[in-house]
């Protein structure tokens, strides 16, 4: 599908992929026996590399580092280099998008009730036994089928369907930067929001660039331990958090994710020394999400976390003295939902995506008044 | 007693002048390659120890750096061609890659008629990777359906290279080309990763034969092609032990960056050490002294 199809489908198709709103709906995924060509890929220079002797470049966008020869890609297999050149083979290949609500990000303190024109592109810098959306972030672009459409035609959805905001999600976006960058520029302009849900493993200088165009991120924090991220995750720890920092001291909102897996990081006292880490780093404030595992791609010997799990996680982060803590993909769990701090009033109820009550004025607990940090207008 | 046999054959006259391989030499010298290597007196009934008669057969080869430096056309075809005369039909040949893009750009003539001989990468329509990964210790992985449901035996024709992250990649590595995702597995140094996507049942189950091509070797600043550090070296590599038949292509690597006066691997922090890894899963001999080396011209 090209774009000039894509937007005519979005249109006439409204009934069937769109307007379904995120709940349910199918992946546009392309049966992936019928790959598009790589001549389809796109050939943008990437932005963050050196040139190095001999054609050879490297890659200064995640802590990485790919160092690499002509032809050669890195490990999120969608920046290539191409005779001493580096380019970005998916800025506008959107392999997967949908309309989502915000929640479902998942952002609780984030324009509650809100819906976010979701897109990704192939790829991704880290590579999780557990991923959740495998068949497009551990694919190269090639391997997915991908719509054209530029930053412009993305503005222009988001604003057909009356998205306030613009979400970069589902694979990495830290892997197609350059496309998401100039799209949350052009989303600005348009009064639309941004926010990125990555697992946060870039580097501070083009984070820094980033933040400065989007409104939120959300970081997957995947365990606490090195040992984890070395065996689960092919990634290091440390950058991550440097990156949870660096967003912390930003005007971006941040919310942190931690996908409980049982028996691998569900340790209470990693979890502990994690909450003791957020609270004196960045403070008591930022929503830290305790998500429920489902057996998916190289892990599928797992049961799914038992909810007493979540709950007693939840448990510790509270009593190490962090403010909003919730239990995520568990519909219907009272840690869904949001209660103030200081009076201990529930103010969001939620249903799984679904805000089912809201007791706040402005940005303001409406039983006490106390302020509760987020962005809701 | 050596433990592992490797067959090393030169010919002076491989290469024209412009470095294209010719192709009536190329056959004699898989011809004397394969006696020698298992000591049958016609070339055609070695073919016996490794392929059954109902026996689809896949070549792997390696074409991700183009024509220039890429298993040629002038060495594969002859040799599809002739194990197709002596194992009941071109047909059952399968010459590939995993895109046909990159098949072209060597060279490469597609084909996918019915009769003859096969030639086409796994981004063909209708043919692709396996739906769902497949999973051995660090190998997490979709497979190219050629591997897993096209072919029943496999030849990893490679090119021998310096490889900037894994040290070497010759036959062995050859095989990252048979996944998804090879780009998930150039962390330190490619290993285990190498060899455990080797071990895997649909790789080790199914190779029957290294042979590495060492017509033009690129010793330095692999596995992209730069023609200073590229030697005509008039060689093809043959043994039914991938590890020993890599190790080889190690000590020649190492030779010609000797005779150039480059480091050694080693004291550029990237040696192959996947092939020791190789050894102690069991797959076959990394140590020098536990291979047999014999080398002949034609």
């Amino acid at each position: 599908m090209d774009r000039r199809d894509f937007l005519k489908f979005s249109v006439i198709g409204s009934g069937l992929l769109l307007s379904g709103k995120g709940y349910g709906l199918s992946s546009p995924l392309k049966n992936f026996y019928e790959a598009a060509p790589s001549s389809q890929l796109s050939k943008v220079e990437a932005r963050y590399y050196e040139k190095l002797p001999d054609r050879e470049i490297k890659c200064n966008l995640c802590p990485r580092f790919c160092q690499l020869g002509d032809k050669e890609r890195g490990f999120c297999g969608v920046r290539e280099n191409q005779e001493g050149k580096y380019y970005t083979l998916v800025y506008g290949q959107v392999a997967s998008y949908n309309i989502d609500p915000i929640e479902k990000k998942p952002f609780f303190h984030f324009l509650p009730g809100s819906e976010a024109f979701s897109l990704a592109t192939a790829g991704c810098n880290l590579s999780c036994k557990f991923c959740q959306n495998w068949e497009i972030s551990q694919m190269r672009p090639e391997q997915v089928k991908s719509v054209y459409l530029p930053p412009e035609d993305v503005v222009q959805t988001a604003e057909q369907y009356r998205c306030p905001i613009i979400a970069y999600t589902y694979s990495e976006p830290v892997i197609f930067y350059e496309f998401m960058y100039d799209t949350s520029l052009q989303a600005r302009r348009h009064h639309l929001r941004n926010v990125v849900v990555s697992a946060g493993f870039i580097n501070p200088e083009p984070l820094a660039d980033l933040i400065k165009v989007v409104d939120a991120i959300k970081i997957d924090l995947k365990a606490f331990t090195q040992d984890f991220y070395s065996n689960y995750v092919h990634g290091e720890l440390q950058p991550v958090l440097q990156t949870i920092k660096q967003i912390a001291g930003s005007k971006a909102w941040l919310e942190i994710v931690y996908l409980v897996i049982p028996t691998l990081n569900d340790n209470p006292d990693d979890i502990r020394k994690m909450c003791r880490w957020l609270k004196a780093e960045i403070g008591p404030d930022y929503p830290l999400h305790f998500s429920r595992f489902h057996p998916m791609y190289l892990i599928k010997n797992l049961p799914p976390t038992p909810v007493s799990t979540l709950e007693k996680l939840r448990d510790i982060a509270l009593e190490e003295g962090l403010h909003y803590v919730y239990v995520g993909n568990v519909p219907g769990h009272p840690g869904e939902s949001t209660y103030c701090p200081n009076c201990g009033k529930l103010i969001i109820e939620r249903y799984g995506y679904i805000i089912k009550k809201k007791e706040m004025s402005g940005n303001k607990c409406r039983y006490c008044g106390q302020v509760i940090p987020g962005v809701w207008s | 007693m050596k433990g592992s046999k490797v067959v090393i054959i030169f010919s002076p006259k491989v290469l024209s002048p412009t470095g294209i391989p010719d192709p009536a030499v190329i056959l004699r010298m898989y011809r004397k390659g394969l006696e020698l290597l298992t000591g049958a007196s016609r070339p055609e009934e070695a073919l016996k120890l490794w392929f059954k008669p109902q026996d689809r057969i896949g070549l792997k080869i390696n074409t991700i750096a183009r024509r220039a430096l890429s298993t040629r056309p002038e060495t594969s075809v002859p040799l599809a061609l002739w194990l197709g005369q002596n194992l009941g039909g071109e047909d059952k040949i399968i010459i590939w890659d995993r895109s046909n893009e990159e098949l072209k750009d060597a060279g490469y003539k597609l084909s996918t008629s019915p009769g003859s001989l096969k030639i086409f990468g796994t981004d063909s329509r209708g043919v692709g990777y396996t739906a769902e990964p497949i999973v051995h210790r660090n190998i997490g992985s979709l497979f190219s359906r050629i591997q897993t449901d096209l072919i029943d035996a496999s030849i990893s024709l490679a090119i021998l290279k310096d490889h900037g992250i894994a040290g070497v990649t010759a036959g062995m590595k050859n095989y990252f080309g048979a996944i998804h995702n090879p780009n998930k597995y150039h962390d330190s140094h490619c290993n285990p990763y190498i060899a455990e996507l080797f071990e895997t049942d649909l790789i080790q189950g199914k190779h029957r034969l290294s042979i590495l091509d060492a017509l033009k070797v690129q010793y330095h600043r692999g596995p992209s092609y730069h023609p200073q550090w590229a030697e005509d070296y008039k060689k093809l590599i043959f043994s039914t032990d991938p590890v020993a038949a890599d190790s080889i292509g190690w000590k020649i690597i190492e030779e010609l960056r000797a005779k150039k006066g480059l480091p050694s691997l080693q004291e550029e922090n990237r040696a192959p050490l996947y092939l020791f890894t190789a050894e102690k899963m069991g797959l076959g001999q990394a140590k020098l002294e536990n291979i047999e080396i014999i080398e002949e011209e034609v």
